[in-house]
């Protein structure tokens, strides 16, 4: 998770956790690890005093990056365009994002 | 929810955008594209709604972005995107307590779905918020809660429709706390 992006977005009170995507509140079947996690978030909605506020919480990944990682099962769409089309890397760094083409008639 | 009485300074996102230089679980190209991104995200007031009462009152309703659907609503369009990868669907389903992974599919096409499809409270954690309900930590869990897909790269529909509606239901149904959950 990246707390910076969604405070960067105005959320009032954002609770930071170092997990990988997919997977918020802990592995599956991990019911004390993700109660533990839950009640942590909801507790920084109590303890934020200031609009803006970004609380860490003190949890630990059980595994390694390399052996946590876990790709969608294929490449999102716009990882596959880029590749087939690298120079508009530049309009999504620079979220110049094309308005939407109109659905394409069947 | 409580009215928002107050609006905080925005945040220094040149300073924000710098502190993205190492998450142990976000790959390069990642950490650059938000940093870009934070950089040129406009100033926001940022909106408050202090808590006037414990948790242990509070009823709570969660937000997934996983882009949650339950096998009786309609899925999420995955389709388009993989048509128009610049299009994601804004659209949001309510997602009622007691739903479980055998009810509902992850249609979110940029992570991986298979945790949540094993286990949803790894992105949608009902089964946990009941028995902190049922434990007094919180005053209760609200009866709806919500999903809209991640990765939206122009959310104009999300901002002008989705999040009003949503928040106009939490609002009928008297809840106290929103918890947003990313994936």
């Amino acid at each position: 998770m990246i707390p910076e992006f969604t405070a960067s977005v105005g959320a009032p009170r954002v609770a930071g956790i170092e997990f990988p995507f997919g997977r918020p509140l802990g592995l599956p079947g991990d019911r004390a690890g993700q109660r533990a996690v839950l009640t942590a978030a909801l507790e920084v909605i109590s303890r934020a005093r200031t609009p803006g506020t970004v609380i860490q919480l003190p949890f630990t990944w059980p595994q390694s990056p390399r052996d946590a990682r876990a790709d969608p099962p294929v490449p999102p769409p716009i990882v596959q365009l880029i590749k087939r089309k690298p120079w508009l890397a530049v309009k999504l760094l620079a979220r110049d994002i094309p308005d939407p083409r109109q659905p394409t008639a069947n | 929810m409580t009215e928002t009485l107050a609006g905080g300074q925005p945040a220094d996102h040149g300073e924000l955008a710098k502190r993205v230089r190492f998450h142990p679980f976000v790959d390069g190209p990642t950490r650059k594209l938000v940093r870009s991104w934070i950089e040129r995200e406009p100033a926001h007031p940022v909106p408050w709604a202090p808590l006037t009462k414990p948790l242990s009152a509070c009823r709570v309703a969660l937000v997934s972005s996983a882009g949650i659907a339950r096998h009786d609503q309609p899925p999420f369009d995955q389709e388009r995107e993989r048509r128009d990868p610049w299009w994601s669907d804004q659209s949001w389903r309510p997602i009622p307590l007691g739903t479980t992974e055998a009810d509902a599919g992850i249609y979110h096409l940029h992570i991986d779905p298979r945790f949540g499809a094993q286990d949803l409270d790894c992105v949608l954690p009902l089964r946990r918020l009941q028995e902190l309900s049922a434990d007094g930590v919180v005053g209760g869990a609200a009866a709806t809660h919500y999903s809209f897909m991640g990765y939206i790269l122009q959310p104009r529909q999300l901002l002008a429709s989705t999040a009003p509606a949503i928040t106009a239901r939490m609002a009928a149904e008297a809840v106290d706390v929103a918890l947003l959950v990313p994936v």
